[in-house]
């Protein structure tokens, strides 16, 4: 997998004078992003497994969850190295803190990408549910976009546009509960229907959460950048503290 | 260092760090060798001095501490002594022991015939003689009309000669000796009429004209009267000083041009000082010559810059911190000072301070100045009596011409000395004590 | 590398204090002060309250003012010849640098510590009792003896000494010897004690065991310390003010300074991106 080389010159991380400390940084930071892009790929695929009915993709989405677990856990390490030994403050401490967070929401992520992988094979093996691909795949590009863009929200250390991400939370929310009156319909009209149509639901649901996790980076971006918890709060509430 | 040598160079073009190193090594050591073995010379060529000197100054002097004594028999004859009343001492000091002592000389050595020749005879006896049957006989006046044997006091010239006989009468230094007198001498010393005693008149006694009466003890006080003024008026004046220039004085012009002085005047020639204290002292505030209070005073101001000097130095190396520790807890400047910089500063003021006294012992230069090289007798017994010092002491004694003077001068050395010692040795264990406390 | 940012080299001649640099229980209160060493100027225009009972921390690089400031809080710069002090500082409503306020007076109720611990070359008992007999605080040997323990007791160190309280206190160890420095510093009974780099030069466990005495005083006392650890102003204070180059430049919580600081430079610092 080619690694694309972040700069990280906009979060003045390698303004300290310890140049060590600086690397170290600038890689939790690039590993992150990294780590973001294997995920980003796993929902990609995994959605469109779902939608194509490819066994192979899918099989390829599940393998690749071993690779997330391992950056995970080399991550935290990293992380923990970096807590022990430079007792990190202000910008820096939030820093490795949302870093932490944002593993562990990708990884969450990761897991439910796995998740809806796992939905395409048994569809796969079962036969097709009555409906809701194209929903599935709306749901995935909607949340595919997220991911990419509060990723890119982390790279450039944007408020704003992790503002926007958190928003499209509800969007993909209100998605989620039209697929589920869609597929509702579909198993009221045909109840032998109804067990492969709880495999396309365990999908979107599974859609719908890496959504949450998503906003949950953002939330963690915001918290980086701006040193507010903005956990359990509203969207709007989030914008009046932030100011927009 | 072999090891790390014969490891190969990483690249044969430039030699490895540890090949430059190493062959810097042997030189740098060759180099460390020679700074300690100056340092070694140094101290050696300092001790040679001092053991030469003390070789010297021991060999000439120590001779000196023995005297010559010569055994008479010797008859109280009251007609010679016209004493016709034992008990008025009015008699016994006035009469004439000299004559028992010539009687008595002239019974042993009936050849001296002439004149001349009996005042040669006379003259192997120290007149100081007298003086010793007058004690006897106011001690004892049972004696009179009695025939004792007595140990009397030799002239310098016997007691030159006797010196330095030694076994071989050839050896000896006759000097003024004529034959006829050397004859006698030689006739005591075979009839063991002669011996040497400790020479307890050196350490008893004040100067004289007779180098086998004369004593250290007068300049002995006098220099210790002379250094108790020195020091009684120096110490505290110049720490007073120094507190005030180190801890009040603002930092100025004025202060500055007072540092400045004070650092030139311990550069003055001492003899300044001398003529300085003529000038004050005896010229314009009308004190007699010859006091130790006067020689005090005038090395007190010998004396100042040195202690100033080095108690601002002892002042200033106490750690600020101190300091600040006393200031921060609410003390007051004095109490700062008199609590902390003064007890922690006293050792090194000590210091300077002995230097100081140890020079004002040792100086002979301001005293001739205002008088204290004069010959006088009478042991001093107050800092208003006239007196002389050991270094002046020296200085007369060196001067004189009878030969006795040589040792006299030698173990007068050895006197000073020895004082320099015993008082450098006070002050060092005081300083000891003191700085030992914490 | 610094000289070449902009958020470092920025112009600070018009910057004022961000954050929150008053008390609403001021035991002492700082106003517009000026400091001048002859014709430099070491402090420009702080104004900063210390809160009853509160531990202030003052960080900053060196020579930003903040020792300099915490000296001006005793008087201890007065024997500083070509100091100069402008402003207003209080104790309580009194006028630290009025003509009428006796200096040995305003130490007895503002001690300090210094950096290098300096107990005097005297026993430790003497070096605890000093400052109660210069002030008179004792009228019997039985009273200087309580306060000596009492101060002792408090300042964590009468357990390893009271057997050798005739020893030299010089002969202890470092911290020791910082805690014997703050006992003798308590032993006066001040209302405000400062503290000018106390562990400095002590190891991080003579380090701990002062912080915890800290925390301990400062249910008594009130504390300003100035100290070249962060971490140690983390550890210790309620509050941290950062100086820079004469100026204060931001007061906050420590917690807030040490997790998301108001001010650029306080952050920069903090983060060790200049020294």
């Amino acid at each position: 997998m080619a690694q694309k080389e972040y700069t990280v010159d906009n979060t003045n991380l390698d303004k300290h004078i310890s140049q060590s400390f600086n690397e170290e940084l600038e890689t939790i930071k690039n590993q992150v992003l990294a780590m973001g892009e294997v995920v980003e790929q796993q929902i990609a695929d995994a959605v469109e497994s779902i939608v194509n009915v490819d066994k192979e993709l899918a099989k390829k989405v599940v393998a690749i969850e071993d690779d997330v677990n391992v950056r995970e856990v080399r991550l935290d390490e990293l992380c923990v190295e970096v807590l022990a030994c430079r007792q990190p403050a202000a910008g820096d401490l939030r820093m490795i803190l949302s870093a932490t967070n944002i593993i562990r929401d990708l990884e969450h992520i990761g897991d439910e990408a796995e998740k809806v992988a796992k939905m395409s094979l048994t569809l796969a093996k079962k036969g097709a549910a009555p409906g809701g691909y194209e929903e599935v795949r709306h749901m995935g590009e909607l949340v595919h976009t997220m991911l990419n863009s509060v990723l890119d929200a982390f790279n450039r250390l944007d408020v704003t546009q992790a503002l926007a991400v958190a928003k499209a939370d509800k969007k993909v929310d209100r998605e989620f509960k039209s697929a589920m009156r869609v597929i509702v319909t579909y198993m009221m009209e045909d109840p032998r229907s109804i067990k492969r149509a709880m495999n396309i639901i365990t999908a979107l649901r599974a859609l719908e959460r890496m959504g949450n996790h998503s906003r949950s980076i953002a939330e963690h971006i915001i918290y980086l950048v701006k040193g507010l918890d903005v956990r359990h709060t509203s969207i709007k509430e989030i914008a009046s503290k932030l100011g927009q | 260092m072999t090891n790390l040598s014969s490891q190969p160079a990483a690249n044969a073009q430039t030699p490895s760090t540890m090949d430059l190193v190493n062959k810097n090594l042997a030189k740098r050591y060759r180099a460390e060798k020679r700074f300690k073995a100056y340092g070694i010379a140094a101290i050696l060529f300092g001790l040679a001095c001092l053991v030469i000197l003390f070789t010297d100054i021991v060999s000439k002097g120590h001779s000196a501490f023995l005297q010559t004594y010569v055994y008479l028999e010797v008859t109280y004859d009251a007609d010679t002594l016209e004493i016709d009343d034992i008990n008025n001492p009015q008699q016994i000091a006035i009469a004439d022991y000299s004559a028992l002592v010539k009687a008595s000389l002239r019974q042993q050595f009936t050849d001296a015939k002439s004149r001349k020749e009996r005042r040669n005879l006379y003259g192997l006896v120290s007149n100081g003689a007298s003086f010793t049957l007058r004690e006897s006989l106011e001690d004892n006046p049972a004696l009179l009309n009695q025939t004792v044997g007595v140990w009397l006091l030799a002239d310098d010239d016997v007691d030159t000669y006797y010196k330095s006989r030694g076994d071989d009468k050839a050896d000896a230094f006759v000097g003024r000796l004529v034959p006829k007198q050397v004859a006698w001498i030689e006739t005591w010393i075979t009839n063991q009429q002669i011996k040497k005693r400790f020479n307890t008149t050196f350490f008893t006694s004040g100067d004289s004209r007779e180098p086998e009466q004369a004593g250290i003890l007068g300049a002995m006080a006098g220099s210790l009267f002379t250094l108790l003024v020195t020091i009684i008026l120096s110490f505290p004046i110049g720490v007073a000083a120094a507190v005030y220039l180190e801890e009040y004085a603002p930092k100025n012009k004025l202060t500055d041009f007072i540092e400045v002085n004070i650092n030139n005047l311990a550069a003055v020639p001492s003899i300044i000082f001398g003529l300085l204290g003529l000038a004050i002292f005896i010229g314009y505030f009308e004190m007699h010559r010859s006091l130790p209070l006067v020689g005090g005073l005038v090395l007190s101001l010998m004396t100042l810059p040195t202690i100033i000097i080095s108690s601002r130095a002892a002042i200033k190396s106490v750690p600020p911190s101190i300091r600040d520790a006393a200031l921060g807890l609410g003390a007051s400047k004095m109490q700062v000072i008199l609590h902390h910089v003064l007890p922690l500063s006293m050792p090194g003021m000590l210091t300077g301070a002995i230097i100081g006294f140890a020079q004002a012992l040792g100086e002979t230069a301001p005293l001739l100045m205002i008088g204290m090289v004069a010959f006088i007798v009478d042991i001093p017994g107050g800092i208003s009596d006239p007196s002389t010092v050991l270094p002046v002491q020296i200085f007369l004694w060196s001067d004189s011409p009878e030969r006795a003077f040589i040792e006299r001068t030698s173990a007068a050395i050895m006197v000073l000395l020895a004082f320099l010692i015993t008082m450098n040795t006070f002050a060092i264990l005081l300083r000891n004590r003191l700085e030992r406390r914490w | 590398m610094n000289e070449n940012d902009p958020q470092i080299s920025q112009d600070i001649t018009n910057l004022i204090t961000v954050g929150n640099a008053f008390s609403e229980h001021a035991k002492m209160s700082m106003r517009n002060v000026n400091v001048f060493y002859a014709d430099k100027q070491a402090i420009h225009d702080v104004s900063l309250d210390i809160g009853k009972n509160e531990v202030v921390a003052m960080i900053g690089p060196s020579g930003c003012g903040k020792s300099t400031f915490l000296r001006c809080m005793n008087r201890m710069n007065d024997t500083i010849d070509s100091c100069r002090i402008e402003g207003d500082f209080r104790l309580e409503e009194d006028d630290i640098y009025h003509p009428n306020q006796d200096v040995v007076a305003l130490r007895a109720r503002v001690g300090i510590v210094f950096q290098k611990p300096n107990p005097f070359p005297k026993s430790i008992y003497d070096n605890v009792a000093y400052g109660p007999k210069v002030h008179g605080l004792a009228s019997s040997k039985t009273d200087l003896d309580e306060i000596v323990e009492t101060s002792l007791v408090r300042a964590g160190l009468w357990n390893e000494v009271k057997d050798r309280l005739t020893a030299a206190g010089t002969g202890l160890s470092g911290g020791q010897q910082q805690r014997l420095c703050i006992a003798r510093t308590i032993a006066v009974g001040p209302e405000v004690i400062l503290m000018d780099e106390p562990c400095s030069a002590l190891d991080p466990i003579a380090t701990a065991k002062i912080e915890e005495l800290i925390a301990e005083l400062s249910q008594n006392f009130t504390i300003a310390i100035v100290t070249h650890s962060m971490q140690q102003a983390a550890r210790v204070s309620q509050r941290t003010a950062y100086f820079h180059m004469g100026k204060l430049i931001e007061v906050n919580d420590t917690k807030k300074v040490f997790t998301n600081p108001e001010h650029e430079l306080t952050e920069a610092y903090i983060t060790g991106r200049f020294g």
